[in-house]
């Protein structure tokens, strides 16, 4: 970002004959990034720190008084209870972005490259299914994929399956609902560092006898690095928190640490336990986007969000 | 029940027209799905938790002297009473309650009726602030479930005015057997229910010729990878003490681990295919899972579609768990006489005909049966005007075995373990939600 162009006519430098207009002036950018500020500090910052505090906390649900006992040794025993879950997460959101960016790379180069005047359009067809709630979108997945239903249904009794296959209930299941389910977050991204590549490049690298292969591999590729990081950032980071495609799709040994989280707040009551996965789960996305942010610069982040 | 030869045995329910069974489960459902939804419901809780400082319980009843006879004798009529009930719970006729109305003309006191109770937790994280504070709620009547914590923080705190058992004329002469002395209000010394529901076994008959009549059907390995388990802790612990043949309400830690070991096998073995929440009666009606742990307006309301008439309900010999929604009056209620009226009124056959016949849930007040089958008084003109809205004559609901259990029901509902502290709630949910929370 640029600095702000603050009020400095050369004319008026130490003049100070009207230092109000100055003082307004000066004040004016931050005036206009405090509406920005606020919410940063009211709807991020407060929740963070209230529940970092909250996590080394000891609570009590029943009377609701929460004591500061600055019991660091919660992360230790929510890690050694939950590590599983969170390389199942780590894991499942990792595999559902990989079929998501290998699934939409082809979507978005063509949208960009050969959508024409219909590109927008194109964009639309691809978002149109996500206009549905995604708690409705993954329970339809659930009834698709049942064991008796149109697919499995019809498959089992033409004897292609055996009767006990079943894909429901499944780690499988659970990625493919993820893969699904944020794959607008990969495409987006994506077809907006392929759009934005100079076809001026591709003309020359084509000059220099670059096949197309080659140009795909040395230009193309290259240039939408900063892209597929967003893209993967967008998709993985959601991926990792969320508990609906677990809880609508999987089974009894797939259980991703949303889901624990969830119910440390809903059903265990267990305010610091919870605040303290929600805070590992937290460091691990921003150690993400400060890899991100390290590797490519932080304005590359903003041409995708 | 009394007059129990009358009523057909559970098994005949099919010979019922099935529409009878309609609107059972709404509220239930309603509420299951809310708290598993409520993202916001649990923020409001979480915040509300951090609002309020080291404060210790206190203000109680004890201390104090409320809920005694002499305190109970200085209470006037306010001819106002404010009653938060959970939605769809009570009698609605042209978008009237027709018994507050008669309540209203009968005794003058004005109800105001509000739907505010979602979910257990939620709600009680909303009022406990004010009974902390020793204020008022905003409400003399609240409606808590048995089988939910805050029942018991509001009793053992002393957050709850003990009710006026002088006041009690028409609960201590109608009231059922399951309803009366209950494990978890002894002498009901803070709670009337307001009505009840079954967690037991559903499964799928045109596959399961032969269910048995035991609880072992859903460990059994037969069905291995088709078994619906339930996600919620309370209802896969109390179904794991069950199993291992160990009454809930009176278990102790040992037997939990026990139950907790029972589970964690049938898990191993493959047997349970998930562990559900609301969700698992869709997986039952797909054939995804042939035998499922289920509520039992569930099943009934699935029998309403000819698509799953194969779905049957199974109490096992080991019991069902039962649960029960409490009325119960607040500290600091500003109008607990004209509370105690409207409790007592709900037990009069009269009014508790009206209500069930348009919720179907299960009826704290055998009686009312008479009432649905041979209207008297002014019920009479109530229920007729109900008919043409709900399309059922009053009597099928008299007949239903869910609404007046036959004595095999009452004998087989086993109330929940009461928790006594976070301590119990944690050493509980430490034991059962690791195994529904498999990596």
């Amino acid at each position: 970002m640029e600095q702000p162009v603050l009020a400095h006519h050369p004319g008026r430098v130490g003049s100070g004959r009207r230092p109000q207009v100055r003082l307004g002036k000066a004040l004016a950018p931050y005036l206009l990034s405090l509406p920005a500020g606020l919410w940063l500090l009211v709807l991020f910052l407060v929740p963070l720190i209230v529940m970092l505090s909250l996590s080394l906390q000891t609570c009590n649900f029943g009377t609701g008084a929460c004591v500061m006992t600055w019991h660091w040794a919660e992360f230790g025993q929510q890690l050694s209870l939950y590590r599983g879950q969170f390389l199942t997460s780590v894991y499942f959101a990792g595999a559902a972005t990989l079929i998501d960016l290998v699934v939409s790379f082809p979507i978005a180069y063509w949208i960009a490259f050969y959508g024409g005047r219909k590109k927008n359009f194109f964009l639309l067809m691809l978002l149109v299914p996500f206009f549905v709630s995604f708690v409705i979108r993954t329970v339809v997945w659930q009834f698709i994929l049942s064991d008796q239903g149109v697919v499995l249904g019809t498959l089992k009794n033409a004897h292609l399956l055996p009767q006990s296959f079943h894909v429901l209930a499944t780690g499988y299941a659970v990625v493919a609902g993820l893969a699904y389910n944020y794959l607008p977050f990969t495409a987006l991204p994506l077809y907006v560092a392929i759009e934005r590549i100079d076809r001026r490049v591709l003309d020359a690298a084509y000059d220099l006898y670059a096949t197309k292969r080659q140009a795909f591999t040395k230009v193309i590729l290259p240039l939408t690095v900063p892209g597929l990081f967003a893209a993967f950032l967008l998709t993985f980071i959601p991926a990792l928190g969320d508990y609906v495609n677990q809880t609508v799709l999987g089974g009894t040994s797939n259980t991703m640490i949303g889901t624990v989280i969830q119910n440390s707040f809903l059903v265990n009551l267990d305010y610091a336990g919870g605040s303290a996965l929600s805070a590992v789960l937290l460091a691990i996305s921003l150690l993400g986007i400060f890899a991100y942010s390290r590797l490519l610069g932080a304005r590359a982040i903003e041409e995708y969000l | 029940m009394n007059d129990e030869g009358g009523a057909g045995p559970a098994q005949e329910r099919s010979a019922i027209d099935p529409s009878i069974w309609r609107g059972l489960t709404q509220r239930r459902m309603s509420r299951r799905t809310m708290l598993a939804s409520a993202g916001a419901g649990g923020l409001a809780a979480f915040l509300a938790a951090c609002g309020v400082q080291g404060t210790s319980p206190g203000g109680g009843a004890a201390a104090s002297g409320v809920g005694t006879a002499s305190w109970w004798a200085r209470q006037k009529l306010n001819k106002k009473v404010n009653f938060a009930n959970w939605p769809y719970y009570i009698d609605v006729l042209n978008g009237k309650h027709p018994t507050l109305e008669h309540f209203t003309q009968t005794t003058g006191i004005q109800v105001s009726y509000t739907e505010p109770i979602n979910a257990n937790l939620p709600f009680y994280a909303k009022i406990r602030p004010s009974l902390q504070a020793k204020q008022y709620t905003g409400f003399d009547i609240i409606v808590m479930t048995n089988n939910s914590p805050p029942l018991g923080y509001l009793i053992n705190f002393g957050w709850l005015t003990p009710l006026d058992q002088s006041m009690m004329k028409n609960f201590y002469t109608y009231a059922g057997p399951l309803v009366k002395n209950p494990s978890w209000d002894r002498g009901n010394k803070y709670t009337m229910a307001w009505q009840s529901g079954w967690t037991a076994i559903g499964y799928n008959s045109s596959v399961i010729k032969n269910p048995g009549s035991s609880i072992g059907i859903l460990f059994d390995k037969k069905y291995a990878g088709k078994v619906g388990m339930m996600s919620d802790p309370q209802e896969l612990g109390s179904a794991g003490l069950l199993a291992i043949g160990v009454d809930p309400a009176t278990s102790t830690e040992s037997e939990w681990a026990k139950a907790a070991k029972k589970l964690q096998q049938q898990k191993s073995d493959g047997i349970v295919r998930a562990y559900y929440d609301q969700s698992y009666i869709n997986h039952l009606k797909n054939g995804d899972t042939l035998v499922s742990q289920v509520w039992s307006g569930d099943i009934f309301q699935a029998d309403l579609n000819s698509k799953y008439r194969d779905l049957k309900l199974l109490i096992p010999d080991e019991g069902a768990m039962s649960w029960t929604d409490n009325m119960c009056i607040p500290m600091n209620a500003q109008n607990p006489k004209d509370a105690m009226m409207l409790m007592d009124y709900y037990y009069d056959p009269q009014s508790q005909a009206v209500v069930e016949y348009y919720g179907n849930y299960v009826c704290p007040v055998p009686a009312a049966r008479q009432v649905l089958l041979n209207p008297a008084g002014w019920a009479k003109t109530t229920l007729k005007e109900m008919a043409s809205s709900i399309g059922l004559p009053p009597s099928v609901t008299a007949d239903a075995p869910t609404v007046f259990p036959t004595e095999q029901y009452i004998k087989s509902s086993r109330p929940y373990y009461q928790y006594k502290s976070q301590e119990e709630l944690t050493a509980w949910n430490n034991l059962f939600l690791p195994i529904t929370q498999g990596a």
